[in-house]
């Protein structure tokens, strides 16, 4: 078991070398570049834009400003932010706690509503009820995020007037514990409808192929309550791949919702990214890549331990 | 939130009492005293990277930044700079403005009543530690105009001495921001210092709060110049993630004020009772940018593109182009048919307007040589007709403008194949290979807003030394690739003088000549849209500035 944990660990740091090279390479070979904005702008003479180039560190060769920011990177020092002057890590600093805030809250309602939907559907199979949920599950999963969320903002932000159009708080208003949970509802919604689905058509199927197994058979005919064959034996066994998936996902809540976060002014890490992305912000692209790559393969580092952990036919060796 | 539903219906009719008092009359709440304290919230969708002045080239952080940095002196309503910290724009006429030999030397006068917002004294030493920190800060994004300064000397601290190492005419542009030297000076490195993000100045407001991606706040300055002022006791703006999504917020109160509205949105808006429209004229310009060199990476200029080198065809494509039914059609009628790159303000030319006339051009394309083919699409010698346009993808005017083109020039047996990329790439740079800088384009459209003082924006348009190529790294944006060795003199001959009515002259036959040669078509000035909510005033249209410019006379009824 700990020899696994050293070997894995071993190789995911190879792993995040070329995922960092590879991103490098990238994002320096989008069209546009973080000059291209001053290039537009009047005023700026080809003495300016050399000077600029220069001081950005721009007219190194791509390899040697690689290294360079390889070799602070790893003594902790992720760089400056070419548009906002900024240190790269205080910018994520910033915002990794709102993203938590929101997707650990999505993650958390995610599993609460699944969880009980799954195990419903698969206790009623083929009633009208599972043919309703799996309906609405199916709409859930076809459903983008961006257009879901535009339409919850036009129904309940702007014709019903129940919700915020967008952003973390009021502006201006101080630290106000109903007024944030006013703005989460309408994105946790959002990016909630798409989990929900996911996750309980995954636990629907698992339940209906562990209740059809020979050891539930045994339960009921021990004469167990229902209740206990369901919710002890079956469900454990059937959460299994539940649990991968949780562990898989768990990168999410620090990498934030791109797009979601962008629909409703969120300002989380993908807004970050995003932002970063437009102005060929390099130095943040990559801290912001590199957060994300390594929640990866810790993620997945984490999903086989809690898979080994809860069924023990797997050995980890 | 019921209170609020309660809250709103109530504003609602008491606006409507109001209104119904007032006869109607819009202008009714501006005669008012204005009411004094509040909170303002402007909705941003980008966000400022920095706010230091000399740092970027946002519009978006001016806007910002505008509330608390103050220069020497303004653009005005019509074009004009007017004193801000100093007591007067010096010009030759006045005396500020000495020719010296080659030189020439610019004196500055400055208030005696001004602080900083933390209460220090605002001086000439700031004016000169403001230049040292332009000339001297790498990371500072342009020095024009501040390299051509030989040394600033301050005799006393309240004047300035300007010594230019040439005539440099747009001299009055310069120094519109100015640095707090008491804060910067001795600062290493002032791109990682708090300025950046919450600078200081002598404006109605100072920053207190900047949250990334979220809301940046400024509140009242009370070391404020203007006795009584600013009337609002904070400035909020806040961060959202689009123009319609700001459009939307301040349908629902969420925001008072966006700034930058679309003509094609206003008819969503404009007979909302809750909202004010405040259009002024700006100097934007939508063109359409013929590339006269053939299409290559890089282009060279001294070979004309096949169809666009002939200027006749050029000339048709304009007499082909039904500016006013665009205008009409496609952006609620709020906009003028452009036909320079200069719309408004004291250098503006007046020049030929030329109508949409599709008989004209079909006669100019026989006359030089342009045969229909079996299609109607024209060619000549063999090279047919055939041009492809380029814009920013996702701009929904744009691309119906587009599709209104093609049909157009299909008419007078011009083929137009639409060719949109997205803005990043269509303004994209040299070095990164874009169409725009290496020439290996046909016709772009986009806008551009000129400076008050035009020089640069000419110089760079349209001085041959102004066309990208790689021995001047790609710099200069003579698109066009137009070269006119005349126009080159005329052009430098301008910069280096100093009488504002020569200079207008000059510049005169300068886009005259430009026009003649028929290398853009000018489809549309722009005007400047901002929208308020009915319970802010006290602002007033600007198109040389921006939304914020006079701020300290905002007010909210609240």
């Amino acid at each position: 078991m700990v020899g696994f944990l050293l070997r894995r660990v071993a190789v995911s740091f190879p792993l995040l070398l070329a995922i960092s090279v590879v991103s490098f390479l990238i994002l320096n070979a989008v069209p546009g570049g973080p000059l291209s904005a001053y290039e537009n702008s009047p005023g700026i003479t080809p003495a300016d834009l050399q000077r600029l180039e220069h001081t950005l560190g721009l007219d190194q060769p791509l390899h040697v400003r690689y290294l360079s920011w390889f070799a602070h990177f790893i003594t902790g020092d992720w760089g400056y932010s070419y548009a906002t002057q900024q240190p790269v890590l205080q910018m994520i600093a910033e915002r990794i706690p709102n993203t938590l805030y929101l997707m650990g809250t999505v993650y958390v309602v995610t599993l609460l509503i699944a969880v009980p939907i799954g195990v419903f559907t698969a206790l009623r199979q083929y009633s009208a009820a599972d043919h309703i949920v799996t309906g609405v599950s199916f709409a859930g999963l076809s459903m983008p995020t961006f257009w879901l969320g535009l339409l919850l903002i036009i129904l309940f932000g702007l014709n019903l007037r129940l919700f915020p159009l967008g952003g973390m708080a009021s502006a201006g208003a101080g630290f106000d514990v109903l007024d944030r949970l006013h703005h989460l509802v309408l994105p946790v919604v959002t990016l909630s409808v798409v989990g929900v689905a996911h996750y309980s058509r995954y636990l629907r199927s698992s339940m209906l192929e562990t209740l059809g197994l020979d050891f539930i058979r045994t339960a009921r005919a021990k004469g167990m309550a229902e209740r206990r064959v369901v919710l002890v034996h079956a469900f454990k066994n059937a959460a299994l791949p539940i649990v991968t998936l949780a562990a898989l996902d768990l990168p999410e809540l620090f990498a934030g919702a791109l797009v979601t976060e962008q629909i409703f002014g969120w300002p989380g890490m993908g807004r970050l990214f995003w932002d970063a992305a437009t102005r060929a912000d390099y130095p943040v692209l990559m801290g912001v890549l590199a957060v994300s790559a390594s929640m990866i393969v810790f993620a997945n580092l984490a999903a086989d331990l809690i898979y080994a952990y809860v069924d023990p036919r797997i050995r980890l060796a | 939130m019921p209170e609020r539903v309660g809250f709103r219906l109530l504003t609602i009719a008491l606006s409507g009492l109001l209104l119904a008092g007032c006869g109607g009359s819009a202008k009714a709440p501006s005669e008012a005293a204005p009411s004094k304290g509040g909170t303002v919230t402007v909705a941003i969708w980008q966000e400022p990277n920095t706010l230091h002045p000399y740092y970027g080239t946002q519009t978006v952080a001016t806007v910002v930044w505008e509330v608390a940095i103050e220069g020497l002196v303004r653009p005005d309503p019509e074009g004009n700079y007017v004193p801000v910290l100093a007591t007067s724009t010096p010009t030759l006429k006045n005396g500020g403005v000495k020719v010296q030999g080659s030189g020439m030397d610019v004196t500055y006068k400055l208030r005696p009543d001004v602080k900083w917002s933390d209460g220090q004294a605002f001086s000439s030493a700031d004016v000169k530690f403001t230049w040292e920190s332009i000339v001297k800060d790498p990371k500072v994004s342009s020095r024009e105009g501040y390299d051509k300064i030989e040394s600033i000397d301050t005799p006393d601290p309240l004047t300035v001495v300007m010594h230019y190492k040439q005539i440099y005419a747009p001299y009055a542009s310069r120094f519109q921001w100015l640095l707090p030297k008491h804060i910067l000076d001795g600062v290493a490195d002032v791109s990682k210092s708090d300025y950046v993000r919450l600078p200081m100045g002598t404006g109605p407001f100072r920053f207190t709060e900047f949250k990334s991606a979220d809301h940046i706040t400024a509140e009242r300055n009370p070391n404020y110049r203007e006795k009584g002022k600013p009337f609002l006791d904070k400035l909020i703006f806040k961060s959202v993630p689009s123009r319609e999504v700001a459009l939307a917020q301040l349908k629902a109160g969420e925001v008072d004020v966006m700034w930058n509205l679309l003509e094609a949105l206003l008819q969503d808006i404009q007979n909302n009772p809750d909202i004010k429209l405040n259009i002024v004229s700006s100097p934007t310009v939508e063109r359409l940018e013929l590339n006269l060199a053939k299409p290559g990476n890089p282009a060279d200029p001294s070979v004309p593109h096949p169809v666009l080198g002939d200027v006749k065809l050029r000339h048709a494509l304009l007499l082909a182009t039904p500016k006013q039914r665009l205008i009409d059609k496609l952006l609620a009628g709020k906009a003028k048919p452009g036909n320079s790159m200069l719309s408004i303000g004291f250098f503006a030319p007046s020049l030929k307007q030329e109508e949409y006339d599709p008989k004209k051009a079909r006669q100019l394309l026989d006359e030089a040589g342009w045969t229909p083919g079996s299609d109607g699409i024209r060619s000549k010698g063999g090279v047919r007709a055939h041009l492809s346009v380029a814009s920013t993808t996702g701009d929904k005017v744009r691309e119906q403008v587009e599709q209104v083109l093609v049909d157009e020039w299909k008419q007078v047996g011009i083929e137009l194949e639409i060719k949109n990329v997205p803005s990043s790439v269509l303004f994209g740079s040299y070095s990164q290979g874009a169409a725009r800088k290496r020439g290996s384009f046909d016709i772009n459209m986009y806008a551009s807003s000129p400076e008050p003082d035009p020089h640069q924006d000419i110089a760079g348009r349209l001085d041959s030394a102004n066309i990208p190529r790689a021995a001047n790294n790609g710099i200069g944006f003579n698109y066009n690739r137009f070269s006119d060795a005349n126009v080159d003199k005329l052009i430098a001959q301008a910069g280096q003088t100093a009488d504002q009515e020569q200079r207008k002259k000059l510049y005169g036959e300068i886009l005259k000549a430009f026009n003649d040669a028929y290398t853009n078509i000018w489809l549309y000035n722009r005007s400047n849209i901002d929208a308020y909510r009915a319970n802010v005033s006290g602002y007033s249209g600007n198109g040389w500035e921006n939304l914020t410019w006079n701020s300290q006379n905002w007010s909210v009824k609240r």
